[in-house]
Parts: C-alpha cells; structure tokens; sequence
C-alpha cells in the first residue's frame, strides 16, 4: 500500500487522509444494458499484479477526487491528477 | 422556558489556557463562510471589502475553495447581500455555527502540532499565511498559520471540545 500520496493540490500527505474509492478503469454500463454486465460492473473486480489505477478521495483535505496510478507489486506512486479534471482535460 | 435548547458558544466556559511557551484559546463565534467556485483570492477580498468586511480574514481552503472568517457575527441581510453579489458560479455556505476557531501560540505551537498533522510546519514549508485542509489526529481540520509562533485551527463543531481536549493537556 502506498503510504505517502501527492495530492496535485495540497502536495504530500499521508494516506490516513485519503479514502480509497477503487479501480478507476470502469466504465459504467447503459441502463438498459443485461443483467450480466451490470452484475460485473457492480460486483466483480480485477485483482491486478501491477499497475493500477484507483480513485482516490482526498476526503480529510481538499475533497478532490483523484485517480492515483501506482503499482501493486512495488508499491511506486506513478501518477496522481485530479480527477475530474482530468476528465476535462485540464492540467490538475 | 427552562426546556427550550438555549444557543451558546461550542467552547463556552473554556478559559484560554497559557502554558509554558503553549497556549491554546477558544475564538469568537463571529462569521465563518466556505466558498467554492472559479474565483480567485484578490475578487473575493475587494467583494468582502464592498460589504465592510475588510477585518475578516480569507484563506485557502483547498482547490478553489476559500473559508472567510472574522470575529463579528453577520446579519442575515447582509450574508445575503454577499450571496447576491458572487461571481457566476461561486458558491457560499455559512457555516458560522458549524464551525469553530481555535488559536495556538507560542514557541512550541508548532511542535505541538506536529505530534497531530503530517503537514510539514517548518516555516520555510509553511509559512505565516499558508493554510491547509488536513487532520489533526483523527479530526478534519483547517490549519492556519497567523505568525511565527502562532496558528489557528477551525474545526468542525462536534469536534471543537475533542479537539480542544487534545491541545489542553500541553497548555498544562
Ligand atoms: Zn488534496
């Protein structure tokens, strides 16, 4: 488990301060989509040796969403932006 | 009516405690309004200014967030006029009785504090005027510095006697 991660807002903090918020590769299904897909998305999760990329709540800081990619072997931090925006497009 | 809840301060009757190169002190109960949106610090201090609010302080309260304090209570006329007036976009919730300050001094302020918060306090890391959201032990805090030797923490007001609790023992 990383233990130190670097918040693109508030810099280095510990990870008591985060709320981890799970695998940030999903991709949620249509509504109308089969029972099966939904039940995979909800319910079942890759356990990856390796890189990973998480959501990560910065819930006892700043409150931004994060996506943290770090490496479950090694436990190296690659990369930490916010989230959404990142999704906008924007430098974190 | 004796059963009617009377309002009073969430540290009423907690002395300000001076130890030794410690203390730690409970503060007015005045304004405390968090706001959130694409504005910067310089459009917020002329707006407050506008309203006769240049004593209040405003500090960082993480990304695009701010928390505007003083030790004046508002009235409610006047917080509206202040919502009326934000930027497009930019949000503003009093939480003038949701939250308290609590002011450390002292030589040791920063030491004191270290043992709670993994934020680095040295002043070339955190100088006067940096603030930070971030915990102090297990309680959510804003953690100012006003000083050299001097801070304040604004706290949730559940937590302001757990808190104030913890800081007391050092002012002993
Ligand atoms: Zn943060």
């Amino acid at each position: 488990m990383a233990s130190l991660i670097t918040c693109p807002h508030c810099g280095q903090r510990p990870k008591e301060e985060f709320t981890i918020k799970g695998d940030a590769g999903l991709t949620r299904p249509a509504p109308d989509a089969d029972a099966d897909v939904w039940y995979d998305y909800v319910y079942l999760r890759d356990n990856p040796k390796g890189l990973h990329k998480e959501y990560w709540h910065h819930s006892s800081g700043c409150r931004r969403w994060l996506i943290v990619e770090r490496d479950t072997v090694t436990h190296k931090v690659h990369s930490v932006a916010d989230a959404a925006l990142a999704e906008l497009g924007g430098a974190a | 009516m004796p059963d009617l809840p009377t309002s009073k301060p969430a540290l009423a009757g907690k002395a300000p405690l001076q130890g030794v190169q410690f203390a730690v002190e409970a503060l007015p109960e005045g304004h405390l309004l968090q706001l959130m949106g694409p504005t910067t610090l310089d459009e917020l201090r002329a707006l407050f200014d506008t309203f006769g609010l240049g004593g209040s302080v405003i500090r960082a309260a993480g990304f695009r967030q701010w928390y505007v304090m003083g030790e004046a209570p508002l009235e409610p006329a006047a917080l509206r006029g202040i919502a009326g007036a934000l930027p497009r976009g930019v949000f503003l919730s009093d939480q003038s009785h949701g939250r308290v300050r609590i002011r450390v001094s002292g030589p040791r302020a920063a030491q004191v504090l270290a043992r709670g918060t993994a934020v680095d306090l040295h002043g070339s890391q955190f100088p006067a005027g940096a603030a930070a959201m971030t915990l102090f032990g297990h309680i959510p805090v804003h953690l100012s510095r006003t000083g050299e030797a001097e801070f304040e923490l604004t706290v949730l007001r559940s937590f302001a006697e757990a808190l104030f609790g913890e800081l007391e023992p050092f002012a002993a």
